[in-house]
């Protein structure tokens, strides 16, 4: 067990040492190591084995890819990037079932006057998941402004570009082709 | 040795904190956000994520793997569930289900070593979807329930080398720590799983050990209730070296006010951000030294 090593070896160098004395456990609480309350569980994670004894394979599911049609997402939607990364306004997201890309615009969480944004990617099939953070520099919150929507770009979104406007005006374009965030002129070359 | 050693001379009274953990970052594993479209999907993207943690585990120690389905939500009068990150809405029945089949996915894939397969959610906009308090605190006794039922699960097939626990993403800026809070106290009063706090201490002080006030109406003391009462157990996202200075905040007013024995479970850490995931784990141990255990969740890893 690598996890809770420490727990582990201290209560059981504890349970051999305190054979005598009573102790186990309970010398561990009395000194505060473990938190009664939490040594249940604690010790029901020591239990836990590195082989199974049931050799067998479970069976699989089909794999059942569905799309999701390219969407914004209001802020009604749960975030999964933190406010301390992120002080999101709004997202777009898009998924062909096998890989999906979501983009979340907003402030930095500990600047609101810095623009950033989150991109979320997963490969479904291969299990990859990879989060990218693109700061605007002091452009004021990002809100996205303008997305591919629908089922008939499922596969072409997730390269495609997604307009951004700036608390100060600013309009700006993500690139989710190469990943850029573009500023001013060079925004007029990929429209 | 150097720990058997320690619990030698713990035994012997003469030393009062946790013991040291590693000195070193672990290798991180990876945490999943879940987006799924229907509830076959979900089930089939959980078993492959699975797959995936057994066939890439580091080591022979026990990891979590933590799959995050979104929200938290009361679905209607009756049923609990989650709204995930695609804005569908998944009830506790089918998250297990998905749950069951990580395990699955776990069991056939296994190569070395044991899992903590982990039922993530989080206090995102809560009171907003039209919550109480009291709804909270059922959602956390029922997310506790669905840990011990994959648990039941994972006994009943032979999955020796699995657990189950539960978790949620408590951010201070996502709703207030009254209804946070009873998140918690529900999972405490089912009184299994082990209930990670991945959340962050947003805009808690960076320096003290005093009760100083968090973003939105939060205080240190509210952080501390979340991450280490009852079963919780702080899993802190630590992204920037001032998530480490904050959590460092939240661990010496527990010690100070609750007693002492404040630990932390791990870390949790993300690509794309300021401090790399070895770095985050060891920032937070450099601060915390021996109290942090060798266990790193990573978002984009």
């Amino acid at each position: 067990m690598r996890r809770l090593l420490n727990v582990r070896l201290v209560a059981a160098a504890l349970a051999g040492l305190a054979v005598g004395a009573g102790g186990g456990f309970a010398v561990a609480h009395a000194v505060g190591v473990v938190p009664a309350e939490k040594a249940a569980a604690l010790e029901r994670l020591a239990s836990v084995a590195t082989t199974d004894s049931n050799t067998e394979p479970a069976p699989a599911p089909a794999l059942d890819p569905r799309p999701i049609p390219a969407r914004m997402l209001g802020t009604d939607v749960p975030v999964p990037v933190s406010p301390s990364v992120l002080q999101a306004r709004n997202g777009w997201l898009v998924s062909d079932g096998k890989t999906l890309v979501a983009v979340y615009a907003g402030a930095a969480g500990d600047d609101p006057a810095v623009g950033r944004l989150a991109i979320v990617r997963q490969d479904l099939v291969s299990g990859r998941q990879t989060v990218q953070v693109i700061g605007a520099g002091r452009t004021g919150a990002l809100t996205i402004t303008a997305a591919p929507l629908g089922s008939a770009v499922e596969t072409s979104a997730q390269t495609g570009n997604i307009g951004l406007r700036a608390a100060d005006g600013r309009l700006l374009v993500l690139d989710l082709g190469n990943g850029k965030l573009l500023h001013g002129s060079q925004t007029a070359l990929v429209r | 040795m150097r720990l058997v050693a320690f619990a030698t001379a713990l035994a012997a009274g003469v030393a009062s904190s946790f013991p040291a953990a590693a000195a070193a970052a672990p290798s991180p594993v990876t945490a999943w956000y879940m987006y799924g479209s229907s509830a076959s999907e979900l089930k089939s993207y959980a078993y492959a994520r699975g797959c995936d943690f057994a066939r890439a585990q580091p080591g022979t120690g026990l990891r979590i793997l933590l799959l995050d389905f979104g929200a938290a939500r009361k679905l209607d009068s009756s049923i609990w569930g989650a709204v995930d990150f695609s804005n569908t809405r998944f009830s506790n029945a089918e998250i297990v289900a998905a749950l069951e089949r990580a395990a699955d996915g776990y069991h056939n894939c296994h190569v070395r070593g044991g899992v903590e397969i982990v039922y993530g959610n989080s206090n995102y906009h809560l009171s907003s979807s039209g919550m109480s308090t009291t709804d909270a605190w059922w959602a956390g006794y029922h997310q506790a329930e669905r840990a011990e039922q994959l648990s039941d699960y994972q006994a009943a097939n032979g999955y020796d080398s699995q657990t189950a626990d539960a978790a949620a993403d408590m951010e201070p800026s996502w709703d207030g720590a009254l209804i946070t809070r009873q998140l918690v106290s529900g999972n405490e009063a089912q009184g299994w799983a082990l209930y990670y706090d991945f959340g962050s201490a947003d805009g808690c002080p960076q320096s003290g050990s005093g009760d100083g006030p968090c973003n939105n109406g939060w205080r240190v003391g509210d952080v501390g209730y979340v991450s280490f009462s009852g079963l919780a157990l702080p899993l802190p996202e630590i992204y920037y070296s001032a998530n480490a200075n904050q959590w460092t905040v939240v661990r010496k007013w527990w010690d100070g006010t609750q007693g002492g024995s404040y630990f932390f479970g791990g870390v949790t850490a993300s690509t794309g951000v300021g401090l790399a995931p070895a770095a985050a784990w060891n920032t937070l141990n450099s601060l915390n030294s021996g109290l942090v255990e060798p266990e790193l969740v990573c978002v984009g890893c």
